[in-house]
């Protein structure tokens, strides 16, 4: 659905009552008038016209998302650009993954992907709020970053997992995203040696690696 | 500067009246402090719950200013 035609008793009321049925916020699309609500100047005779709008959603969410992003970097003194990467097989299909191409990206990713973290958070509650959504669905990645990244966890889940059957001690790791504290889960749910759970809360939560 | 529009960008798009996003500079020596006004019923979507949108802000803030070679500051002000 693009656009909708909507009457009410006042201009206000009838963009309201449209954008609440397209689902988008006021940014997102275009208002036309297409009749000013009148009075009739003897009320009693009842020929009160209401106001009539139309409502028109100007973009797309994902085309809205990648400009939005688009304008961050550059703002952040980034040459780069935001591209579409194709879904992954078993994506889910709300799923926008996006990468930022170009060159010294470095300082869009951070510290263990601090920087490249709080953008993609950012982006997700922009997306949420601009098109009233309940989950954030927007993925970024940079320069293989998250792929990288997902090596350095397995290979660190493992070699913690190997260190806490050896000493029978519990080991907690540094405070990580849900994404990346899935990626340890999943390597290690089948481990005969240890278990793993979460303590603690966002954005602080952390995993910890137990005997089993 | 171009941080001070970043943090207009970032806060536009997270509040309800973008038109009421207000940021003020202020520059020293050795740090840039940036006034972010917003509407009293925007204040809390830029904060975020335990503060954790206006975090967000100051890492990509905080990640852009790397090579001014300046402290960069966002206060969220009423």
């Amino acid at each position: 659905m693009n656009s909708v035609e909507v009457s009410a008793k006042t201009v206000e009321e009838a963009v309201a009552e449209g954008l609440k049925s397209l689902g988008v916020k006021k940014d997102n699309v275009n208002i036309e008038v297409l009749s000013e609500p009148s009075q009739g100047i003897l009320k009693l005779l009842g020929s009160n016209k209401p106001a009539k709008v139309r409502l028109i959603v100007r973009r797309e969410s994902e085309e809205y998302i990648m400009d939005f992003l688009q304008d961050l970097v550059e703002r952040m003194g980034v040459r780069g650009e935001i591209v579409k990467q194709n879904a992954r097989e078993n994506s889910d299909s709300g799923l926008i993954n996006l990468e930022v191409v170009g060159e010294n990206l470095g300082v869009l990713i951070g510290k263990r992907g601090n920087t490249l973290n709080a953008i993609q958070y950012l982006a997700n509650v922009v997306y949420q709020r601009q098109f009233q959504l309940e989950r954030g669905r927007v993925l970024i990645d940079i320069e293989n970053y998250r792929l990288k990244r997902k090596k350095t966890l397995e290979h660190l889940a493992k070699s913690l997992a190997s260190k806490v059957k050896r000493t029978g001690q519990e080991v907690i790791l540094e405070p990580m995203t849900p994404q990346e504290r899935r990626i340890i889960h999943i390597v290690l749910k089948d481990s005969k040696d240890v278990v793993t759970y979460s303590q603690g809360d966002e954005p602080h939560r952390k995993i910890v690696i137990a005997p089993r | 500067m171009q941080v001070k529009e970043l943090v207009e960008h970032l806060a536009k798009a997270l509040v309800d009246h973008p038109e009421q996003v207000e940021v003020r500079e202020i520059e020293d020596e050795r740090a840039i402090v940036l006034e972010l006004r917003v509407a009293v019923e925007d204040m809390g979507k830029v904060i975020g719950k335990q503060g954790r949108i206006a975090k967000a802000i100051r890492t990509v803030v905080n990640a852009a200013a790397l090579k001014e070679n300046k402290r960069v500051l966002v206060e969220i002000v009423e």
